[in-house]
C-alpha cells in the first residue's frame, strides 16, 4: 500500500527533491546581498554539460556530475566579477541578461545542445534515493555556514555592506564565494535533473525556471534554511492538490510571489519561526517582571 | 601603543568644502575630543579616517602605515573601528550576533572548515559567542542577548554598537556622538569605559556635542568649523577661545 502511493508519487517527490536544490541554490546568494537570478542559467550550463559529456563523449556519469558541478562553480566565479561593480536591482538584470545568454546559446549552438529540441536519451542513473542524499548534504553544508565564519559574514553584508566592511569583511570576497558556493548548488542540481529526467531542453532553465527559483524563497523564507525547502514543497504540491492550477504554474506562482511579498516579506517559514520567537521573548518578559526584575 | 595621524586632510563634495587642510594627532593612551557645530565637517573626518569616503588631498596614517587610500576592510584589519552617528546595527538580528559580528577581524578558520562545519570552525563559534557574552556582561546588557537589536532603546542600540566596535580589538576607536540622546547617569557610566579603555592604551577620537562630557574626558581637543580647524588644546582653553565661542554662536 506504502510502496504503491510512493510509487505513484515518485515523479512529484523526485520534481521536490530537484527544485529544493535550485532553492538552495538560489537562496545562498540572497543570503550574501547579492541580487542574482543567474541561477537558472548555472543550473542549465551543469545539466548541459554533464549530459553531453555522457552522451557524446561516453564519460561515466559521476565524472559528468562533477565536471558539471565544477562548471557552475566557475562560471559563478567569472560573473561575479562584473557584477561586484554592480547593486541590488542591476545586478538583477544583469545576471538575466546571463540566463538569456545561456538559453540562446543552448538553442543556437545545435551541433552541441541539440537546439531547441535538446537532448533525449540521457540514461536515468539518478534515483530518488540519491536526490534525496544530496538534498541532505547540501542542506547540511548551507547549515555548516550558517553556524559558522561564513554565514556570519553573508548576514552581515547582506544586512549593511558598510557596517560589514567597518568590520573587516571584504565584501568582494564573500559575496564571490556565495556566488560559487551557489554556482556549485545550481550546477550539481543542474546535472541530477539531467540524469533524472532522460531529456533536457532549453527552455526547462529560462523564465520559468528563475520565477520558480525566485518564488520558493520569497514564499518560504530568506532567513531559516528550511524556508526554501518548505516553499518548494507548498509550490510544488499545490498544483497537484488543485489539478486545474497545474497549467497556470508560472502564473499563480507570480500572484504568490505579489501576495507574500505585501503581506508576509518574511515569507510563510520564517514569519513563523519569528511569532515562536516572540512569544519565547515575551514569556521570558513576563517570568521576569514576576520575579520583580524589571531593570 | 600607536598613533593616527592625519596630515592636511582635505574633502570636497562638489563645491562643500567638508574638510579643509585637517591636522589631528590621536595618539594612544588618550581620548582625544573633535567638537563642532553641526555640519562642521565631524563625521566626515571619520568616513576619511575609515576609508568610507576617499581624500580629496592629504594623507591619514596609523604610525608608519599609510591608510590614505585603504579600503574600509583594510582599515579595519589595521586596527581601527567605528560607531556611527546615525545607530547602524544590525536591526532585526539578536544583539549576541551582532556583537559577534564584530569578532570578524580576528576569525582564522578556513573556507573549508567553515562550509563543513569542522570542528575548528565550531570551536570558533563558540569561543566568539562566549567572547561577546562577556562583553554584554560589561555593558549590563546580558538580559538583552536574544532581542532584536533594533528593538531596543536608543541607548541600548548605542551600546550595542560600542560593543561591536570593540570586539574587533581596535587600537583607535573613533565613536561619532556614542552619548546622544542619553541621560547623565547613562553618560557618565559610558565615560568610564571610555576612559578605562584609553587607560588600558586605546586611541580615543570623541566626537560629541556635550561640552560637560568632552571636559570631564579629554585631554585635548580640536574644534571645526565649516570644515577647518579653528582652535585645538585642552578642553577649558579650547572652550573660552573667542573664535570657537563666535563658531558656536554664529551656527
Ligand atoms: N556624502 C556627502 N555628500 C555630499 N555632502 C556631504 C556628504 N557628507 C557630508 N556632506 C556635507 O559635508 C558637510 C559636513 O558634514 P558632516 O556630516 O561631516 O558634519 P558633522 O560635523 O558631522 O555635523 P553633525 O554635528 O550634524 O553630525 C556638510 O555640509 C554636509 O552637508
Ligand atoms: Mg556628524
Amino acid at each position: 500500500m506504502m510502496s504503491d502511493l510512493f510509487i505513484a508519487y515518485r515523479p512529484l517527490i523526485d520534481l521536490f527533491l530537484l527544485h529544493s536544490g535550485f532553492a538552495l541554490g538560489q537562496y545562498i546568494v540572497l543570503r550574501a546581498g547579492v541580487f542574482s537570478v543567474a541561477n537558472a542559467g548555472l543550473t542549465a550550463i551543469g545539466a548541459y554539460l554533464s549530459a553531453w559529456l555522457t552522451l557524446r563523449a561516453g564519460v561515466h556519469p559521476a565524472l559528468s556530475v562533477i565536471a558539471g558541478t565544477a562548471a557552475g562553480t566557475l562560471v559563478a566565479l567569472l560573473l561575479s566579477w562584473p557584477l561586484a561593480r554592480l547593486r541590488g536591482v542591476y545586478q538583477a538584470i544583469a545576471t538575466l541578461a546571463f540566463v538569456q545568454v545561456v538559453l540562446s546559446l543552448n538553442v543556437y549552438s545545435e551541433r552541441f545542445t541539440g537546439g531547441a529540441m535538446g537532448m533525449n536519451g540521457i540514461p536515468k542513473v539518478v534515483s530518488t534515493g540519491t536526490l534525496f542524499i544530496s538534498l541532505l548534504v547540501t542542506l547540511y553544508i548551507i547549515w555548516a555556514i550558517s553556524r559558522t565564519r561564513l554565514g556570519r559574514a553573508f548576514d552581515a553584508i547582506r544586512q549593511d555592506e558598510m557596517v560589514a566592511a567597518s568590520l573587516g569583511a571584504s565584501v568582494r570576497y564573500y559575496q564571490s564565494v556565495a556566488f560559487a558556493i551557489s554556482g556549485a548548488i545550481a550546477g550539481y542540481f543542474g546535472a541530477m535533473e539531467a540524469f533524472n529526467t532522460y531529456t533536457i531542453e532549453p527552455q526547462r532553465f529560462g523564465f520559468d525556471f528563475l520565477v520558480a527559483a525566485l518564488t520558493y524563497v520569497v514564499f518560504g523564507g530568506r532567513r531559516s534554511i528550511w524556508g526554501p525547502v518548505v516553499g518548494a514543497a507548498v509550490l510544488i504540491a499545490l498544483p497537484e492538490l488543485a489539478r486545474p492550477l497545474a497549467e497556470y504554474r508560472t502564473l499563480v506562482y507570480g500572484l504568490i510571489m505579489i501576495v507574500v511579498m505585501a503581506h508576509l516579506p518574511r515569507g510563510v517559514f520564517d514569519t513563523f519561526v519569528e511569532y515562536l520567537h516572540r512569544r519565547r521573548m515575551a514569556r521570558m518578559d513576563r517570568a521576569a517582571i514576576a520575579k520583580g526584575d524589571n531593570a | 601603543m600607536s598613533t593616527l595621524v592625519l596630515d592636511r586632510v582635505s574633502k570636497r563634495f562638489g563645491g562643500v568644502i567638508a574638510a579643509d587642510n585637517v591636522s589631528m594627532q590621536v595618539p594612544s593612551g588618550r581620548i582625544t575630543g573633535l567638537i563642532g557645530p553641526n555640519g562642521a565637517g565631524k563625521t566626515t573626518i571619520v568616513n576619511l579616517i575609515t576609508g568610507m569616503m576617499e581624500l580629496t588631498a592629504g594623507a591619514i596614517k596609523l604610525d608608519d602605515r599609510d591608510l590614505s587610500t585603504t579600503s574600509p576592510h583594510e582599515v579595519s584589519r589595521a586596527g581601527l573601528a567605528r560607531t556611527f552617528q546615525n545607530i547602524r546595527l544590525f536591526k532585526e538580528a539578536p544583539v549576541i550576533d551582532n556583537v559577534m559580528g564584530g569578532f570578524h577581524r580576528h576569525e582564522k578558520c578556513s573556507l573549508v572548515s567553515s562550509l563543513f562545519a569542522l570542528p575548528s570552525a565550531r570551536a570558533e563559534t563558540r569561543q566568539i559567542r562566549e567572547k561577546a557574552g562577556a562583553l554584554l556582561e560589561k555593558f549590563g546588557m546580558t538580559r538583552y542577548a536574544s532581542y532584536p537589536a533594533g528593538s531596543l532603546a536608543y541607548g541600548h542600540q548605542r551600546r550595542v554598537e560600542m560593543m561591536r566596535a570593540l570586539a574587533s580589538g581596535p587600537s583607535v576607536l573613533l565613536l561619532d556622538e556614542p552619548v546622544a540622546g542619553m541621560n547623565d547617569v547613562e553618560a557618565g557610566e559610558l565615560g568610564g569605559i571610555f576612559r578605562e579603555l584609553a587607560n588600558g592604551g586605546m586611541a580615543v577620537l570623541l566626537i560629541e556635542h556635550n561640552m560637560r562630557f568632552v571636559t570631564k574626558l579629554c585631554e585635548h581637543v580640536y574644534v571645526l568649523d565649516g570644515g577647518r580647524l579653528i582652535a585645538e588644546g585642552p578642553p577649558k582653553q579650547v572652550t573660552s577661545d573667542p573664535a570657537v565661542i563666535a563658531a558656536y554662536l554664529g551656527a
